[in-house]
């Protein structure tokens, strides 16, 4: 596979609390590990920058998030919201402040002990002006932040946000004076950064000053490839230790051997087809809820990701909070998505366009959607385009009949409770029920909320989301205490031993 | 005798090389196996009597898909020594008229075009109008071009420097008729065989591209597209690798010795030497 | 006498080749300019907000009218600065100097191989032209230039690489250079990529020279005079053929210097070909344009070097291009 997953993009709008769900380390014995040990990761992810709310991409919050960076709360490796550089916090004023009470002894890499004006430094840089930090909108709640101590910050919110603390685990908390740090880092992490070439390598190494338990190796090495192919082939010579997320279902033959692991995880990377909601033919319901039941979406996953991957029905993934199994609305069917197509006025089917972006695999993607429409009459020319091409047709013009893409973070029911969303779904009941969940008062109440939303989501065929990419991971045998989930595409490195 | 069909041996291999692709192609226009659209063949399904190379990931038909390759192969190689050549032959013939500096930035410029190799080229056209068969051709043929210009420009000077031009221009032969008379006849042989190797090299240049991602988009698969999908399931399906190469290699070859052989039968006194 | 049409010629090649660069360079940024695609959209993220749009814009000042981006650039060109990456925030100069650490020696290690094997085998095909292993060398090389160059390299991985693991399969030491054993194991299966393809279509062009040479009257003229076939390729043969030989060799090499973006893809090496490819993807104009600059530099820098060694080489060429009858 070519330059694969490397694309897409987070930016979640935070809707809710997190769910847990099942998994396992991988790996489980530890016997002769060396704490010295050097970790070769490769990964397809890029890194762009080292500022996280500068857009640093999707390599930059694996290799950060966690390792060099803390946030007040963190994500586990289940999804779940747990405390980090908050030691514990207190909701009064009815939801509308939160008073975190902060870990003491925490330094920087720099030697600086953490105190609650950079906790307040690091969120007023995520909703400042040039901030592209994806919490930036979900975070404008907050109206005000006081440190009446160094060690207690008190955050006051404009609306309740149930899903705050979600939210916060996106924050890294930054030494205030750092300044501009697209190209230096100064955080609280378990390791420090030592180097950066771009395009190439990333280098991290143990912080001995740690608050916590130390790292369990010396030095992590992040490699970034573009090519699929010569990632597996760094792991098959050993010239990396572990491939994050591998991209291609056929190369696996290759590591089904004593010698590597293979673990078959959960990603919040999502595959979709994004109709233009207020451009004809897609405007009308019926047509979209046609081209959906006439897409093998489980033939398509296969086709892609052989035995891996998750069909999807709705925006939810099975971890979001409000998921249920929606695919009996627009179920694979030839002769319904048939009739509905001449009930919405296109008895002799109809021709448009679809904007695929030229990156893996949305190319082949196309190849199957067009022969899939094929068969309910409906003509669809593929229109090739790069990524930057995408963000300014699709997402800044909305010069498109219907394009698909893949998004990267979860929980993105939000972005159709947003009429002006690039896709342009407009249903006020959508809009009501999410914001109700935000200012729900228990994660079970948000819940509820959600999945009424999602509902009308999926009658409406607003989109079709097809699948969720699994997340494999192939590690040396060597190896072990590493993610096996991709949420957010965060990657724990500091557990993980070498024998 | 036996000498002369020796000689022409290098045209015969090479034309049924291209001949054979050629009518792949011509075939592939009226008739595939299956539609390119067809996915019914099971994903990576092995070789077998419906299938005769298998099927890829989408369970299209392998055989069908390499024929239209080699309709995108001719027409890659057709459409861009046309550009290459036109362009080429017309910078070229303006270069070898040119003096001192206009000259030399003509040369500068063609070595620059030579040197930012057809990738770059195709990189900043993909960029403008989008991936699609034409940009790789229209990259491909500008990129020829510098090499053409350079080739057309040398052999000008040389036919300008011989003592027959001097004598037309003393009686008064325009410079028009000179080029028609005397400079085109002189280099054509020389051009149609670099045309010829250039036509194999085309192809090459779009495997690189589409190895690249800026060829052909689906669902019409140039050889070197399915090469690269190819090379994610080479373990799985060696044979998707192996066809599409071996054409490609085909076409080359057949294209160089074509090109051998022409310069053979063109160039009477290199054929009397050997 | 000799001496001052040959500086005359060179301050002539200098004049000509800063004006080139000039004018490459201000044709690449209108040309950049053109294409579609905001530099900005590489900081967006779906999601992002209006005002996280213009914010990007402002940012990487895409909101900058086109003269005032112009004129910015010429003045950071003038004291040879070629600014800032839109999308890392780090200055080109070093990244493309880091980039430079690895494309060069891939280049110039693959340059000087393929040089030295392409140039015996292209004479040897055409001296025994006629034996069988003239013939057999005559066909590998054919075979050589019409595989493409990725299948090399993947063939090459797979053997050397992952069956025997004698060399790495790609990437490049991330200390660079400080560690040179690692440095040379890195590029080892790049080059011996490189040179096999580069050898083949050398290997063709000293064997057509040389043929041209062999079959040429003035050759057999002195040797009929009664000089050793050696002694006649010497005074006469390597001058004729060399000529066109070397300027294939600039060409070959001004080629690879960004050509090995393909080479460099298939063994993930951080040269400077992946970067150009990735700053396109993005837009990133600086080191676009940065690259572009120092490669477009090179290749002028070599064909000027061609011109003088055809000098050398061949004393009459000086004569027709400094003359005003070329």
């Amino acid at each position: 596979m070519k330059k694969s997953t490397k694309r897409m993009k987070l930016g979640g709008i935070a809707v809710a609390a997190a769910v847990a769900m099942s998994m396992t380390l991988g790996g489980t014995s530890a016997s002769a590990a060396n704490s010295n040990a050097t970790i070769d990761i490769g990964t397809l992810h890029e890194v762009q920058n080292l500022d996280n709310t500068a857009n640093g991409g999707a390599g930059l919050t694996e290799a950060f998030t966690g390792n060099v960076y803390e946030g007040l709360f963190k994500l586990s490796d289940t999804g779940k919201v747990e405390n980090l550089l908050a030691k514990s916090y207190k909701v009064s004023n009815g939801g509308l402040t939160y008073t975190f009470n902060l870990r003491s002894n925490v330094q920087f890499h720099s030697g600086k002990t953490m105190t609650s004006a950079d906790v307040k430094y690091s969120l007023q840089k995520v909703t400042a002006t040039g901030s592209q930090s994806p919490q930036k909108s979900a975070l404008s709640i907050i109206s005000s932040i006081q440190t009446p101590n160094p060690s207690t910050v008190v955050v006051n919110l404009s609306s309740k946000s149930i899903s705050l603390t979600y939210n916060l685990t996106y924050v890294w908390i930054v030494n205030s004076a750092i300044g501009d740090m697209t190209s230096t880092e100064d955080g609280t992490g378990p390791y420090k950064y030592t180097s950066w070439t771009r395009g190439a390598t990333i280098s991290l190494t143990r912080f001995d000053g740690y608050w916590g338990a130390l790292a369990k190796n010396k030095v992590v090495v992040f490699h970034e490839f573009t090519d699929g192919t010569a990632l597996n082939n760094a792991l098959l010579s050993h010239a990396v230790d572990i491939i994050t997320s591998e991209g291609n279902p056929d190369a696996l033959a290759q590591f089904k051997n004593a010698s590597f692991k293979i673990t078959n995880g959960l990603s919040t990377n999502k595959q979709l087809i994004i109709f233009n909601d207020k451009v004809a033919p897609f405007n009308k319901a019926l047509v979209r809820k046609a081209a959906t039941s006439a897409i093998d979406k489980a033939k398509l996953l296969s086709s892609i990701w052989g035995d891996y991957g998750t069909v999807l029905s709705s925006v939810m993934t099975p971890i979001d909070p409000g998921y249920e199994d929606l695919s009996s609305l627009n179920p694979y069917d030839v002769s319904l998505a048939k009739s509905e197509l001449a009930k919405a006025g296109y008895p002799k089917g109809l021709t448009f366009t679809l904007d695929t972006p030229n990156d893996d695999p949305h190319p082949a993607a196309a190849a199957f959607i067009q022969s899939s429409l094929a068969q309910i009459g409906i003509t669809m020319k593929i229109n090739i385009i790069t990524t930057s091409q995408w963000f300014d047709k699709i997402y800044k013009k909305r010069d498109y009949t219907a394009t698909i893409q893949n998004v990267l973070s979860g929980r993105n029911i939000g972005w159709y409770a947003n009429p002006d969303f690039f896709w342009q779904y407009n249903n006020p009941r959508v809009t009501a029920l999410v914001s109700q969940s935000e200012s729900a008062n228990s994660l079970g109440a948000q819940a509820q909320l959600l999945k009424r939303a999602n509902k009308l989501i999926v009658a409406d065929a607003a989109s079709d989301w097809l699948y969720l990419y699994p997340l494999i991971v192939v590690s040396s045998s060597s190896l072990s205490g590493y993610p096996v989930n991709g949420i957010n595409s965060q990657f724990f490195v500091y557990n993980i031993t070498k024998n | 005798m036996t000498r002369k069909r020796r000689h022409s041996l290098p045209l015969i291999v090479g034309g049924t090389l291209v001949g054979f692709i050629a009518l792949m192609a011509l075939i592939s226009i009226f008739w595939t196996p299956y539609s390119i659209q067809d996915m019914t063949g099971g994903r990576l399904g092995p070789l077998s009597s419906h299938h005769w190379l298998g099927t890829d990931k989408l369970g299209r038909d392998l055989l069908s898909r390499v024929m239209i390759g080699a309709r995108i192969a001719i027409a890659v190689g057709f459409g861009s020594v046309l550009i290459g050549a036109i362009l080429g032959v017309i910078l070229g013939l303006v270069a070898g008229f040119a003096q001192r500096w206009v000259d030399e930035s003509f040369s500068a410029m063609f070595d620059i075009l030579i040197a930012f190799p057809t990738l770059l080229l195709a990189m900043l056209i993909v960029a403008a109008r989008g991936a699609s068969l034409t940009s790789a051709i229209i990259a491909i043929g500008i990129g020829m071009s510098a090499i053409v210009a350079r080739l057309t420009r040398l052999l000008v000077k040389r036919v300008l420097a011989k003592d027959f031009i001097t004598a037309s221009r003393a009686s008064g032969t325009s410079w028009a008729r000179i080029i028609f008379i005397h400079i085109l006849p002189n280099i054509w042989t020389t051009l149609i065989v670099t045309f010829a190797l250039q036509f194999g090299f085309a192809g090459l240049t779009e495997a690189s591209l589409s190895y690249l991602g800026l060829g052909a988009p689906p669902p019409n698969a140039s050889w070197g597209s399915l090469l690269q999908e190819a090379q994610a399931t080479v373990l799985t399906s060696p044979v998707a690798a192996i066809a599409p190469g071996v054409l490609l290699v085909c076409l080359v070859i057949g294209m160089n010795l074509v090109a051998d052989g022409l310069r053979d039968v063109a160039d009477p006194t290199l054929r009397r030497s050997r | 006498m000799k001496r001052s049409p040959m500086i005359k010629y060179i301050l002539r090649r200098l004049m000509v080749l800063l004006i080139s660069l000039y004018v490459a360079s201000t044709s690449l940024f209108v040309l950049l300019r053109m294409l579609p695609g905001d530099p900005a959209n590489a900081l967006l993220t779906v999601g992002a907000t209006p005002q996280q749009v213009a914010a990007a814009r402002h940012t990487v000042g895409s909101d900058l009218p086109l003269y005032e981006q112009y004129f910015h650039w010429l003045r950071n060109l003038s004291s040879f600065h070629f600014g800032t990456s839109l999308i890392g925030n780090v200055p080109v100069g070093p990244e493309i100097n880091s980039r430079l650490s690895v494309t060069v020696p891939l280049t110039l290690i693959s340059f000087f191989v393929t040089i030295t094997i392409a140039v015996p085998l292209g004479f040897i095909a055409a001296y025994k032209s006629k034996t069988w292993y003239g013939t057999i060398l005559n066909s590998i090389s054919q075979l050589g230039i019409a595989i493409p160059v990725f299948w090399v390299g993947v063939i090459l991985i797979l053997i050397f690489a992952l069956r025997f693991m004698i060399f790495p399969a790609g990437g490049f030491p991330p200390t660079g250079w400080s560690d040179p054993g690692q440095a040379v194991r890195a590029l080892v299966l790049p080059v011996a990529t490189i040179t096999l393809v580069m050898s083949a279509s050398l290997t063709r062009y000293v064997r057509s020279a040389t043929l041209d040479v062999l079959n040429s009257d003035y050759l057999r003229t002195s040797r009929s005079l009664g000089s050793s076939f050696m002694e006649a390729m010497w005074r006469h043969g390597i001058r004729n053929a060399a000529s066109p030989v070397v300027s294939i060799l600039g060409m070959e090499l001004a080629t690879t210097f960004i050509g090995a973006v393909v080479v460099e893809s298939v063994f993930a090496l951080p040269g400077l070909g992946s970067l150009l490819v990735q700053a396109i993807g993005q837009r990133d104009y600086p080191i676009i344009q940065g690259i572009l600059f120092v490669s477009t530099m090179a290749v002028l820098v070599i064909g000027f070097l061609v011109d003088l060694a055809q000098r050398f080489i061949d004393p009459r060429m000086s004569k027709s291009l400094a003359g005003k009858n070329a």
